[in-house]
């Protein structure tokens, strides 16, 4: 009777928790943020996510199969990281991204460092920021009602108001995950599955506003905050991914140092920077300080805590007040001087940067007016740096200014105009328009497009168009079409060389109302 | 309010197959198997040899120096011989066999009601060391050494464990039921040899009338103002010493001091109630309470057992295997603490307190269930020490014994099995442990030969 015991060492029992039911739980918790996601987004957002899922699946069986490695694609995480980059993509991605942004998340960032727990960062975000630096072109589309335009972020980057109550609903435009109201759910699901604590979420959120409220310029002011909060990722950030177990620190404190970095450097990139897609990175660079704060800050087990030394050798109780965890206290001393030293450097940079900038307008200015030995600039404060017109997308005029000969005679007009709706942000140009309604030619100062694509911009071959023709307006050809004020498309460029056609169509109208005024 | 420490778990108590099976007496029909070694410390020394007869209650065994203690014969018979047996560890060693003639006779004297008003301490202390008492909780560590501290004023509470925060095992629960006065007359006993110390039995509260009737003892006794009964939340490891000593006197301590260092002495209730019977009634160490449970197991039962009965026996006793039903796996002790036997055909010890049959083996379903760590963190919400299970079995697995023992504190492990308990990848992190800690005690030791021998 006594030979089918088992002899093994204990405990010989175990709770019902396995990688499986976490997993699973996670999925279930992101299940809200997809079907908002899905039903605002439709078919496509759908088809996005089922094959980022199956690709990741797929990929990781591939590999367990090929590499002889068991069948951990069952555990689920695998599932997990697919959905989560899906959610994290525009519900425009063209379809083969989700498949090559999951094959990257799982061969490379997952299996190829050992396979589950073993990578060193969020294999999901990793698959994200390949995507977006491999196919930014269609990476950062995004689509409400068939018509292009920029995401929450990119608006407030711009410095414009933002619609917070449909990013939380996640109706904005946005990644397909961006319903913060489906998110918090999710997070929410997650606490109470215990699966996630407080430490990481609250000291991710807190550095992060704390961080937005100190130096974004509007203080405190809720609006403002809520919608940073609201987007750029990072609720999701925040609850999904920061949280992943394996990239994040073993120890409370260690979890609350680490999510203050994420918070810091998300507020940071997205104050300072430019980029929508900032908080990825700066999760993915929290990411990399896992395993140094796993090395150092090692909490004490309870018998050689200070308080457990005290009691052995008799000592009273320490009254509360002085017993205010002095960590807590010096991560916030750490947090506040990082930030205002970032601050600081950004303050004392920003008079010197303006500087320069204004010097390489005037030169610009000269660039494109070379008769001009003199200007004077023209004033209109109530149309310099606010959206101009409404044929000419988000540009705006930054200045005009009335170049003059020796003798004081006007011989032409530079005017500085911004379109926020280059590739990558701000594309700023000065127009030179002789006094008679030719343009002279344009410059670029302010120009950061896609190298080989919409850097061409600077080509002569494409700005040297707009030279000595005397038009009310451009167009844009695409194709093989002609027009007499027409200004051929740089190949595989639309969105620049649009952006720029707006930007001197938008100088020659404030020129042609304008020139009057003296 | 419910007393507890910081982490712990919660594993299904399966108490319910037999708390409220009364203790019932068994006399073993064969024969009896006394293990030299039957707790911490030395064997003992024979004092019997093959052919001697010999009685209930002579002492067959005698420490052998400090930390060791006699063993007294639980039947009446011939001494077989002294051979190497297999014991319920799974070791080959030297026991005692005694051919039982079933007549239990006694010597002389025991059972007889002592008169202890005059009795010194160091009589007391003596009375428990020839009564061969060691700690009834598991570990069996010789009682009368924990009796004699170097400062017994310094002692301030003696806790009497009923915490039995083990699943299944429910024999202590039992015996406070029905020998509450007995216990509370160890406990008086132990309280004369410390003049500071208060007196706490600390049950945990998923055995409610087991605190009702210590509780009524208590008041029926008129016994010593000085103790009182604690009852503690329900939770893994609550009767481990260090948790009782962390609910109680607030203290925690690292693995290199004793109890004792810290002003606290903690018994489990069955060895306080054999302290009792040892000096007021004269009577070694020869019977102790045990339950065999488990849900392979017929009729589970807690027992008043003899020292040495066969396990096999026991089980018989119980009705045996549940039909259709496949013993898989056979655990002394119960599911997070105890250790799987190869064979049922082993004699109980001192330290025996339950037999665990299972029919499912959570070992092997949790194999079948590994992954690699996520570094969740639970193991580390639960560690009842406050350690950081993952990280030490990181540095196991690349060998950084250094960072395992000075930064991790990996020594201070109690091996509960909590961290195990919980992990969701499954990987064995208690035996990683077991393992490392030998380890590092081995190469301390060589060192120590190596310098001693300088």
């Amino acid at each position: 009777m006594n030979t089918a015991i088992n002899i093994s060492s204990g405990p010989h029992v175990r709770d019902r928790w396995s990688t499986r039911y976490i997993m699973g739980i996670v999925f279930l918790s992101l299940m809200p943020a997809t079907i908002v996601g899905v039903v605002v987004h439709g078919l496509h957002a759908f088809l996005v996510i089922l094959l980022s899922v199956v690709a990741a699946v797929g990929t990781e069986a591939l590999f367990d199969i090929l590499c002889k490695k068991g069948k951990s694609y069952l555990d689920g995480s695998a599932a997990v990281t697919g959905l989560l980059l899906a959610l994290s993509l525009s519900p425009d991605t063209p379809l083969y991204a989700p498949v090559i942004g999951s094959i990257f998340a799982i061969l490379v960032v997952k299996c190829c460092f050992g396979g589950l727990g073993k990578n060193f960062i969020n294999p999901a975000l990793a698959g994200r920021c390949f995507l977006l630096i491999s196919f930014s072109n269609s990476m950062t589309v995004f689509k409400v009602d068939m018509v292009s335009s920029a995401t929450p972020v990119a608006e407030l980057l711009a410095g414009r108001a933002v619609n917070v109550t449909s990013m939380f609903l996640g109706t904005s435009n946005a990644v397909i995950g961006s319903s913060i109201a489906a998110l918090l759910l999710g997070g929410l699901i997650l606490w109470a599955f215990d699966i996630i604590h407080g430490e990481i979420c609250f000291s991710v959120l807190g550095g992060f506003t704390l961080f937005v409220a100190l130096f974004g310029g509007q203080g405190f002011d809720p609006v403002f905050l809520a919608a940073n909060i609201c987007g750029g990722g990072v609720v999701m950030g925040a609850f999904f991914m920061a949280t992943d177990y394996v990239t994040s620190p073993v120890s409370k404190l260690g979890q609350m140092i680490y999510g203050l970095i994420i918070g810091v450097l998300g507020g940071l990139f997205r104050i300072f920077g430019s980029s929508a897609d900032s908080f990825s990175y700066a999760i993915l660079m929290g990411n990399l300080f896992t395993p140094l704060i796993d090395m150092y800050i090692l909490p004490k087990p309870f018998a050689y805590r200070k308080k457990a030394l005290a009691r052995q050798s008799g000592q009273p109780k320490v009254p509360f007040s002085k017993r205010i965890p002095k960590s807590v206290l010096v991560i916030a001393l750490i947090t506040l001087l990082a930030g205002a030293a970032l601050g600081g450097v950004y303050k004392l940079t920003e008079e010197n940067i303006r500087e320069q900038k204004e010097k390489a307008a005037w030169q610009s200015y000269q660039a494109v007016v070379p008769q001009a030995v003199s200007f004077r600039a023209i004033q209109a404060p109530d149309i310099y740096g606010k959206i101009y017109g409404t044929s000419f997308g988000r540009t705006m005029i930054n200045e005009a200014v009335i170049g003059m000969d020796e003798t004081g005679k006007t011989v032409g007009y530079a005017i500085s105009t911004t379109s926020s709706e280059g590739y990558d942000g701000n594309i700023t140009i000065s127009v030179g328009i002789s006094a008679d309604g030719v343009v002279n030619s344009i410059a670029f100062t302010e120009l950061h497009e896609t190298p080989g694509k919409g850097m061409l911009a600077a080509d002569a071959s494409f700005k040297d168009q707009f030279n000595g023709r005397a038009v009310t307006s451009f167009k844009l050809l695409t194709g093989a079409a002609e027009a007499s004020n027409g200004i051929d498309c740089i190949s595989g460029a639309t969105v620049t060389s649009k952006a720029i056609v707006n930007a001197v169509n938008a100088a020659l109208d404030f020129f042609n109302n304008a020139k009057g005024v003296q | 309010m419910e007393v507890t420490f910081r982490g712990g778990v919660h594993p299904k108590g399966c108490k319910e197959l037999s708390r409220q099976v009364p203790l019932t007496r068994f006399d073993a029909k064969g024969d009896i198997v006394l293990p030299l070694g039957q707790g911490i410390g030395k064997p003992a020394k024979p004092t019997v040899k093959k052919d001697d007869v010999v009685l209930v209650g002579q002492i067959v065994a005698e420490a052998d120096g400090f930390i060791s203690s006699n063993i007294a014969s639980s039947c009446s018979g011939k001494v077989k011989g002294i051979e190497k047996r297999r014991t319920i560890s799974g070791a080959s060693v030297d026991c005692i066999v005694i051919e039982n003639d079933g007549q239990y006779n006694m010597v002389e004297g025991i059972g007889e009601r002592q008169d202890l008003s005059s009795i010194s301490n160091e009589q007391i202390i003596a009375k428990v060391k020839a009564a061969g008492i060691i700690g009834l909780g598991g570990a069996g560590f010789p009682t009368h050494v924990k009796l004699a501290p170097k400062d017994p004023s310094a002692i301030r509470f003696i806790i009497a464990n009923g915490a039995e925060c083990e699943p299944y095992i429910t024999c202590n629960d039992q015996m406070m039921r029905t020998e509450a006065e007995g216990i509370l007359e160890g406990l008086e006993i132990m309280l004369r040899l410390f003049p500071n110390a208060r007196g706490v039995v600390a049950i945990e509260d998923n055995k409610p009338e087991a605190i009702a009737a210590m509780n009524e003892a208590l008041y029926k006794r008129h016994a010593d103002n000085r103790i009182k009964i604690l009852p503690l939340k329900t939770k893994y490891p609550q009767g481990g010493e260090r948790s009782l000593i962390q609910v109680v006197a607030g203290v925690d301590f690292p693995v290199t001091k004793l109890p004792a260092d810290v002003g606290c002495i903690v018994d489990n209730v069955g060895t306080i109630y054999a302290i009792g019977r040892a000096v007021a009634y004269n009577e070694p160490l020869f019977t102790h309470v045990l339950t065999i449970t488990g849900d392979a197991v017929k009729n589970p039962a807690n027992f008043i057992v003899r020292n040495g009965t066969c396990v096999s026996e026991l089980v018989e006793a119980c009705g045996g295997i549940k039909e259709g039903v496949t013993l898989k796996k056979a655990l002394s002790g119960g599911p997070m603490m105890g250790f799987a036997m190869s064979t049922l055909d082993v004699p109980v010890v001192k330290t025996t307190n339950a037999v665990t049959l299972l029919a499912e083996d959570g070992v092997e379903k949790a194999e079948a269930q590994q992954t690699n760590c996520l570094h969740c963190g639970r193991c580390t919400t639960v560690c009842p020490q406050g350690l950081l299970p993952q990280l030490m079995a990181d540095a196991v697995h690349v060998g950084d014994l250094e960072r395992y023992e000075k930064k991790l504190y990996g020594l201070e492990c109690i091996s509960c099995g909590s961290c195990t308990f919980v992990c969701p990848a499954k990987r064995p992190l208690t035996q990683i442990f077991k393992q490392t800690k030998a380890e590092i005690m081995a190469i301390k030791r060589a060192k120590q030969a190596a310098g001693g021998g300088k």
